[in-house]
C-alpha cells in the first residue's frame, strides 16, 4: 500500500505492466503474421527460426521503447519533484523567521495551488502571531493606567494603611508584566522572530544593575562572579533577561535580611544565582513549574508563576532550569543550544 | 523645580501632579500635545514626563519635533507598553528615561531627581541625594549642612556617585573618570578610594548609603525612593 504512494513506483508499475501487455500481443501477432504455430516453440528442430523472429520483432522493438521511457520517467519526476524537496529542506532549516514564504515560480504547474495553500497557511500563522501579541500588548495597555491611578491614589492617603495595598498593587503590576511576557512567549512559540546573538554575562550584569537598588533597599545584598569563558547563545534578550530577573527576585525571597544573592556566570552557556534560602528540591522545582504551585522556598508574590515563566522561557531557547539544592542554586543551562 | 506633565488621561496627570507636588516639585498638566506647545511657550520647565499616547498626536513624534527645534530640557517618557522596540523609538526620539506604566510617585520622583542631576541639566548647580548635597561650583560636599572633609579624588568619586544615585555605577566607569592614562590603577586603587569615602560619610553620620555591588560597581542609596 506505502509503495502505491510514491508517485515513482506507480509510473514504474504501469511501465511494466504496459510491457507485459505489449510483450503477450506482440508475441501473438507475430506468431500469427508469421504463421508459426506455438507447438513449433517447443520442437527443437524449428525453435531457433522462431527464436530469430520473436528476437527481431518482439524483444528489440520493446527494449528500445521501454527502457528510454524508464529513463525519462524517471528523470521527468526527479525534476518536477526538486523545488518541493527544495522548498522542504528551506522550511526545515531556517525555522525561526517570520513572514517565510515558499517561492512558486519554480513549482510545477500541478503543484501550485498545493504550494499556493500552504503559504496561506504561512501567513496566517504570522498573522495569529501577530494577533496574539498585539492583543497581550493591548491588554497590558487597558490594565495599566487604572493600576497607575490605583497606585497614586493610595498614595493620596496619610499614614501607612496605604502600604499592604500598595504592595498589592505592585503585586498585580509584576503579573501584567509577567502575563504579557507569557503572552508574547506564545506567540513566539506559534511562529518565532527571528532570535540575535546574546552575550550572557552582560545580559546578567545588565539585570543586576537593574535589580540592586530593589535588593538592597529590602535589606539584602548582590554580588555577581564570573567562573569561565561564557559562549554567545542566540535567543531574544527581553525574554532572558526576563528569566534572570525572575530567578533573581526568588533567590531574594528566599534569602534572609542581611544575606547575599550571587549571579555567577559560566564556565559555559550557564548562569546560576544562589541564594542563602533552604535550597530547592528537583521534585519542588517540578512541581512549582508544572502547576504554578507555591512550594515552601517562595512566599506569596506568584513565585511559582515566575519559575513557571522562567521554565518555558528556557524551552523555547532550547535550554533548561535546574535546582541545586545542596548549592541552593537555580541554574539556567544553555549548553545545549 | 517645575516639571510639566503631558499625559491625554486627566485623571491620571491630576493625580501624578499631586504626588510629585506632595514630593515638592511644582508641577502643570497638558492634556495634548496642543496644550503641552502651549506650556513650553509660556513658562520654563526643568523637566517633561511625557506619555506615548496624545490624543493629537504620538509621543515620540512630539518630542522628535521639540527637540529638533532646540528643546534641552530633560524628558522621562512615561507609557503603558514595554517592548525594548518602543524603548528604543522613545529614547532615539529624544527621551533621556523612560518608565512603564503604573509608576508609584515615590519612584517617577526619584527618576526625575535623577535626571536634574545629569551634567547638562539646566537646573541645580547643588546635587542633592537624601541629606547629602554636593555644590558642583564649589565643589563642595556636605550630609545634614554640615561639611565633609574630602580629597579631589573623593570629591569627584562622590559627585559621580550623586550624579547616579540609585543606579549601579560600574567599577570600569568609575576608573575612567577618576584616573588618567598616565595614572597607574593598581588592581584595588577603586576598592581603595570607595573604602575611605564610605569612611568619611560614615564619620558624617551618612551610614549605610555607598553599597558595593561585588563584581560589578557601587551604588550610592537614593533613600527618598524607598
Amino acid at each position: 500500500m506505502l509503495k502505491r504512494l510514491s508517485v515513482g513506483h506507480r509510473l514504474i508499475g504501469g511501465l511494466l505492466l504496459v510491457g507485459a501487455i505489449g510483450t503477450v500481443s506482440l508475441i501473438y501477432a507475430v506468431l500469427s503474421e508469421y504463421g508459426i504455430p506455438f507447438s513449433a516453440l517447443l520442437d527443437p528442430t524449428m525453435r531457433d527460426a522462431a527464436s530469430t523472429e520473436l528476437f527481431d520483432h518482439v524483444l528489440i522493438p520493446l527494449v528500445v521503447l521501454i527502457l528510454p521511457m524508464g529513463l525519462a520517467t524517471t528523470w521527468v519526476i526527479r525534476t518536477a519533484f526538486e523545488p518541493l524537496s527544495k522548498a522542504a529542506r528551506h522550511i526545515e532549516t531556517a525555522p525561526t523567521e517570520r513572514g517565510m514564504q515558499i517561492d512558486e515560480a519554480d513549482m510545477p504547474a500541478e503543484a501550485k495551488p498545493f504550494v499556493r495553500s500552504i503559504n496561506n497557511l504561512l501567513h496566517r500563522l504570522d498573522t495569529s502571531a501577530q494577533q496574539q501579541a498585539d492583543f497581550a500588548s493591548d491588554v497590558a495597555h487597558e490594565l495599566r493606567t487604572p493600576l497607575a491611578i490605583l497606585s497614586l491614589e493610595l498614595d493620596r492617603r496619610e499614614g501607612s494603611d496605604g502600604d499592604p495595598l500598595k504592595a498589592q498593587v505592585s503585586a498585580m503590576r509584576r503579573l501584567v508584566d509577567q502575563l504579557l511576557l507569557l503572552a508574547q512567549i506564545d506567540a513566539d512559540a506559534t511562529m518565532p522572530m527571528t532570535p540575535e546573538p546574546l552575550d550572557l554575562e552582560t545580559l546578567a550584569e545588565d539585570s543586576v544593575s537593574s535589580l540592586a537598588a530593589t535588593v538592597i533597599a529590602q535589606g539584602r545584598e548582590i554580588a555577581i562572579e564570573s567562573e569561565g569563558q561564557v559562549p554567545k547563545i542566540y535567543g531574544h534578550r527581553e525574554a532572558i533577561g526576563a528569566g534572570i530577573r525572575n530567578l533573581i527576585e526568588n533567590a531574594v525571597r528566599a534569602t534572609p535580611m542581611g544575606g547575599t544573592v550571587t549571579i555567577i556566570s559560566g564556565p559555559g552557556a550557564i548562569i546560576r544565582v544562589r541564594d542563602q534560602g533552604a535550597g530547592l528540591s528537583e521534585e519542588k522545582l517540578a512541581q512549582l513549574i508544572r502547576r504554578h504551585q507555591r512550594a515552601d522556598h517562595a512566599s506569596p508574590h506568584g513565585a511559582g508563576l515566575g519559575l513557571s515563566i522562567t521554565h518555558r522561557i528556557m524551552s523555547a531557547h532550547n535550554g533548561h532550569i535546574r535546582t541545586s539544592e545542596t548549592l541552593r542554586e537555580l541554574i539556567l543551562d544553555f549548553r545545549l543550544q | 523645580m517645575r516639571i510639566l506633565i503631558i499625559e491625554d488621561n486627566r485623571h491620571l496627570a491630576d493625580l501624578t501632579a499631586e504626588g510629585l507636588t506632595r514630593r515638592k516639585f511644582v508641577c502643570d498638566c497638558a492634556y495634548s500635545a496642543a496644550e503641552a506647545d502651549l506650556a513650553l511657550g509660556s513658562a520654563q520647565y526643568d523637566a517633561l514626563i511625557l506619555d506615548l499616547g496624545l490624543p493629537d498626536g504620538d509621543g515620540v513624534h512630539w518630542i522628535k519635533k521639540r527637540r529638533d527645534a532646540g528643546l534641552a530640557v530633560p524628558v522621562l517618557m512615561l507609557t503603558a507598553r514595554s517592548s525594548l522596540q518602543q524603548r528604543v523609538d522613545g529614547l532615539d526620539g529624544g527621551a533621556d528615561d523612560y518608565v512603564v506604566k503604573p509608576v508609584e510617585a515615590d519612584e517617577l520622583a526619584a527618576r526625575i531627581r535623577a535626571l536634574l542631576r545629569r551634567p547638562g541639566a539646566r537646573a541645580a548647580p547643588v546635587l542633592e541625594v537624601g541629606s547629602l548635597s554636593y555644590d558642583t561650583s564649589a565643589h563642595r560636599a556636605r550630609y545634614q549642612g554640615k561639611a565633609i572633609d574630602l580629597s579631589p579624588r573623593e570629591t569627584s568619586l562622590l559627585e559621580l556617585l550623586m550624579r547616579e544615585a540609585g543606579a549601579v555605577v560600574r567599577r570600569s566607569r568609575i576608573e575612567n573618570a577618576l584616573y588618567s592614562f598616565r595614572d597607574e590603577i593598581s588592581p584595588n586603587a577603586v576598592d581603595a578610594a570607595i573604602s575611605r569615602l564610605r569612611r568619611r560619610l560614615e564619620e558624617c553620620g551618612a551610614r549605610n548609603m555607598l553599597h558595593t555591588i561585588k563584581g560589578l560597581g557601587y551604588l550610592l542609596e537614593d533613600r527618598e525612593a524607598c
